[in-house]
Parts: structure tokens; C-alpha cells; sequence
């Protein structure tokens, strides 16, 4: 049965996504293979090359995966290593075009899937705020409004005028996450659940997590921590070899799991 | 509220809609020009952070080349000094450009395989990165053009228009070259080699330093089919009161159209595989 089914139709004002049929192939360029002088040789021998053309070693990443959700939902990923949860990230945050399928998102999409993206150590804090912001999708005057409370938030102080380098990996971590979370975006996408630093930071940096949760239309969040995904999440789906179980309650997260496998 | 941001991403279905993407990755890299320059002005930045002098390093070195090679071209060619200097002085700046742009190029897409792979970020926005990073580097050489055209009183007879309209051609025909580089040179990773080769010999091969002569033989097939040639021809002759080769624009502004045809083709067949290549 197609999850689409049983949602009710999206509002024009609310934010959704809807992935049909979603595949997505990597062909593997190995390194041997990235050398044009492999290339050429292949060229060079006719049979080989016939081989190289129809032989070529994909990984299919995800198969024909079927996802709705709508403003409210907050989706848990679960499945093995390699079993498609960060490509699919990935592919809802605009980065992989699919294969076959089709994504289609409305809303402002937020990637929170590595808080080092951007991050420049030898810039300072202040620096990198800035620049982190850019990449976010914040205008100059926007990542100047937000640079008070960011700031703030960081409790960094006067060492946001130092470079990063000098950071302890707990403070590069505390000012990473104040910047990637300063955005406000419907659609929030997280691999696994984000909250850095120590104790004392830990517990406002949840705060202010949920808060973005709350703000947001809809979280999808990949982690292998069960206890996270029934804390936040509403809605589970599994993922196996790249295939997708249908979506369900968070309340049926311990049946999906004692399924041998999806397919 | 309104949500207006709105995504959708779907299978190939054939050459116009990849072609129809393509346009849409470039419309929104035009849109996103402020985060292009904001990421090139960082790397120029942290690239010389703690440095003093800063980006006015390479514009220090330059101007000592400048002098040397002035002087001794001037000698060897028996050429007034007047004449050589000027020549050599913005024959360097301005080949810096050229090649510079088209070397980093190759790197435009690999450097930023993190951001590609995360966001929907459109990725020309990366080859305007590189393009205009080294315009902010042309910014500090300025020092040394705006010196040999006072100090060789070049201003009387500058066409300045003319300079600027070749300007604009030199930096289009680059852009076209610097999508090119970074599309292969992601695929095949010797591409950088070759092209840093090419640019070496196309250094030797192109009037940076020495007079082109009476065009005969092999000087005339050797400036005739020089593509920086005529991209150092367009900006250099306006700027010391010449007339450019009549061949020089025509050629220019083909090469652009053919040569972002060829660019714009390629990105649009690649696009969708771009990021698996990283």
C-alpha cells in the first residue's frame, strides 16, 4: 500500500515531501579508474571497452523508494550502515539528482548533516559564522541580524575573534552548531541527533534543537540510537539495502525492527 | 505564511530538460553571485592571513618580474625600454589572469565536494568562485597597470572603452575554460597536470614577454592560432594606445560562443554526475 494514501492533502501554506519511486545509483569511479590513462587504454582495446560501457559497476544506493510527509511529521531513520539512510539526506537536501523518480519538496530545507561543512579552521570564529551563514542560504544583512544572538549562543566571547584552530574540538563543535542551527527552515534534515559539547551545552543545545523541531514543518533524522528516535520522532521508517519499509507509528518501532528484512 | 521555496528533482528525461536544468542552475548561480564573492574574497583572505602585505605579495613579485624581464627583453630585442616595459608589465597581469583562472579551475568543483555533496547550493556558483577570485587578485595588480600607464604617460593615447570591452571578452572566454577544466579534471584527476603544462607552454608560446615580429612562417601560425594570443591582444593594445589585430575580436567573441556552447553542453550531459565524480 502507498503511504500516500492515508496522508491528507497538502495546504498550500504547509510545508511537504513527497519522494515517488526515488532511485538513486552510484557508478563506482574507482581510483584506479579516475586516471585518464586507464581511460585511454580501455578506449585502446575495443572488447574492453564494451565491457567498461555495460559493465560498469553501479551501487544502487536507494531503490524505488516511496516517502510522504507532511507538516508535523517527524520521520526516524533506522536501518544498517550503508543501507541508504545518509543518501537519501542527501538526496532530499537537493544534492544527488535521483535516477529514476521523482523528489519534490516545498519548504526551506535545512542540512544539518555535517556541522564542519564550511568551517575554515584557520579563519576566526567571527569569520566563520559569517562564511557558514553564506552557505546556509542567509543573505549578508540576515547573517549580520542573526550574528548577536549566534554569538550568544555559543558563550565563545572573546575567543570568536580568534581563529578556529586555537578551539578546542568541544568549542569548534559549540560554535559549529550555534551556526547551523540559526537558520529557520520547514524541512529539517539531520544525520544522526546533533547535540555536542558538554554536559551544560549539551542540554541547551537540545533545547534549542527542539525548538528548531518545533518551528520546522517536518524532521527527518538517520540514527541508530532507538531511545533518540522514540524521543523525537513520531513516524519510523526502515531502510534495507537501499529499499524503504513503509512508514509507520513510532509505536510499531519495535515490530518493524523484529521484521527479518523489509523487502 | 507563504512557503515559496519549492524543489523538485526528478530522473532524466532527456537532453532538453537536462538542458532546461542547466539553465536553472545558472539563473540561480547569477542569483547567488554574493555568495560566490563572499567564498572567493575568504580564500583570497585566509590565503594570505598573517602575511602583511597580504594579496600585494604576488603583486610584489610581479612587479620584480616586471622589471627584470622588461630590462632584459629590452636588451635582447633591442626594443626602448619605453616600449618593453609597458609591454611586459601588462602582458604578465594580464596572462596571470588568464592562466591562473583556467589552472584553479580545475580545482573549482573538487575543492568543493563538501558543499556539493550536502546542499542544493547551484554548482556554477563554484566556477564564479574561481573567477572571481582571481579578478580580486587582478584588483591588487592594478597597482602595477595603473604605474606603467602613468608612468609611461600611456594615458594620453589609452582607449579605455576598447580595454574594458576586451576585458569583458577575456573573462567570458576564461569562465567557458574554467567550467570545462572543472567538469574534467573532477572525472579524470591528471587534468590538472596537463592543463598547468599547457599553460606553461602556452606562456612561451604567446608574446607575454617578447615582441611578436614581422608575421611570417611560423610567427604567424604561432599568433594567428593562439587562442591568449588574441585574449592578451584584446586588452593590451587598447591600454598602450594600439589598434587590437583586426582578427582579435571576431575571434574572441567566437570562441566565446562556441567555446560556451561546448562548456554549457558538457555541463548539462555531466550535471546529474558531477557530484558522484567528487
Amino acid at each position: 500500500m502507498s503511504p500516500r494514501a492515508h496522508s491528507p492533502p497538502a495546504r498550500p501554506d504547509q510545508a511537504f515531501i513527497s519522494v515517488r519511486g526515488l532511485t538513486l545509483r552510484f557508478p563506482v569511479y574507482g581510483y584506479d579508474a579516475k586516471s585518464l590513462k586507464k581511460h585511454l587504454a580501455r578506449v585502446a582495446v575495443g572488447g574492453r571497452l564494451e565491457q567498461a560501457r555495460h559493465g560498469s559497476t553501479t551501487v544502487a544506493a536507494v531503490t524505488g523508494l516511496d516517502l510522504e510527509l507532511r507538516a508535523g511529521d517527524r520521520l526516524g531513520l533506522i536501518g544498517h550502515n550503508g543501507s541508504g539512510k545518509t543518501t537519501l539526506l542527501r538526496a532530499l537536501s537537493g544534492a544527488y539528482e535521483p535516477d529514476d523518480g521523482q523528489i519534490e519538496v516545498r519548504g526551506k530545507i535545512a542540512p544539518l548533516l555535517d556541522l564542519s561543512l564550511g568551517i575554515d579552521p584557520t579563519a576566526t570564529g567571527l569569520e566563520n559564522i559569517r562564511l557558514r551563514g553564506r552557505i546556509a542560504g542567509l543573505s549578508a544583512r540576515q547573517v549580520d541580524d542573526k550574528m548577536d544572538e549566534i554569538a550568544a549562543f555559543t558563550g565563545l566571547g572573546p575567543f570568536l575573534a580568534m581563529p578556529l584552530k586555537t578551539y578546542s574540538s568541544g568549542m569548534q563543535a559549540r560554535l559549529a552548531f550555534a551556526v547551523a542551527t540559526a537558520v529557520d527552515a520547514d524541512v529539517l534534515l539531520m544525520d544522526e541527533w546533533i547535540a555536542v559539547g558538554d554536559a551544560d551545552f549539551q542540554k541547551i543545545a537540545h533545547q534549542r534543537l527542539l525548538g528548531l523541531v518545533e518551528r520546522a514543518g517536518i524532521l527527518v533524522l538517520a540514527s541508530h540510537d532507538l531511545d533518540l528516535i522514540r524521543l523525537y520522532c513520531n513516524k519510523v521508517m526502515r531502510m534495507d539495502a537501499g529499499v524503504g519499509s513503509e512508514v509507520v507509528s513510532v509505536k510499531a518501532l519495535d515490530e518493524l525492527l523484529a521484521r527479518p528484512s523489509v523487502r | 505564511m507563504e512557503i515559496t521555496e519549492h524543489m523538485l528533482r526528478t530522473g532524466s528525461r532527456g537532453f532538453r530538460d537536462d538542458l532546461a536544468r542547466a539553465v536553472e542552475d545558472l539563473r540561480r548561480s547569477g542569483q547567488g553571485l554574493g555568495l560566490a564573492w563572499s567564498l572567493a574574497w575568504h580564500d583570497v583572505v585566509s590565503r594570505y592571513r598573517g602575511s602583511i602585505l597580504g594579496p600585494f605579495w604576488i603583486t610584489l613579485s610581479m612587479a620584480v618580474m616586471v622589471l627584470g624581464i622588461g630590462f632584459l627583453y629590452a636588451e635582447l630585442q633591442n626594443i626602448p625600454l619605453a616600449t618593453t616595459l609597458p609591454f611586459v608589465a601588462l602582458g604578465i597581469v594580464f596572462w596571470g589572469l588568464i592562466s591562473q583562472t583556467i589552472i584553479e579551475g580545475c580545482e573549482s568543483f573538487v575543492q568543493a565536494s563538501g558543499m556539493l555533496s550536502q546542499t542544493a547550493l547551484p554548482m556554477l556558483t563554484f566556477v564564479w568562485r574561481t573567477v572571481l577570485r582571481n579578478l580580486a587578485a587582478l584588483l591588487h595588480h592594478m597597482v602595477i597597470v595603473v604605474a606603467v600607464i602613468v608612468g609611461f604617460g600611456l594615458w594620453r593615447t589609452l582607449n579605455l572603452p576598447l580595454a574594458l570591452a576586451g576585458l569583458v571578452l577575456v573573462l567570458l572566454n576564461i569562465s567557458w575554460m574554467c567550467l570545462l577544466t572543472a567538469i574534467i579534471s573532477a572525472r579524470f584527476r591528471d587534468i590538472p597536470q596537463i592543463v598547468m603544462s599547457i599553460m606553461q607552454f602556452s606562456m612561451f608560446m604567446t608574446p607575454v614577454f617578447w615582441q611578436p615580429g614581422a608575421r611570417v612562417g611560423m610567427m604567424d601560425a604561432v599568433l594567428t592560432w593562439n587562442p591568449f594570443f588574441h585574449m592578451l591582444d584584446a586588452i593590451r593594445a587598447p591600454l598602450m594606445g594600439l589598434a587590437p589585430e583586426a582578427s582579435t575580436f571576431p575571434v574572441l567573441i567566437g570562441m566565446a560562443l562556441i567555446g560556451w556552447a561546448v562548456a554549457f553542453g558538457l555541463f548539462t550531459v555531466t550535471r546529474r554526475r558531477i557530484v558522484h565524480y567528487l
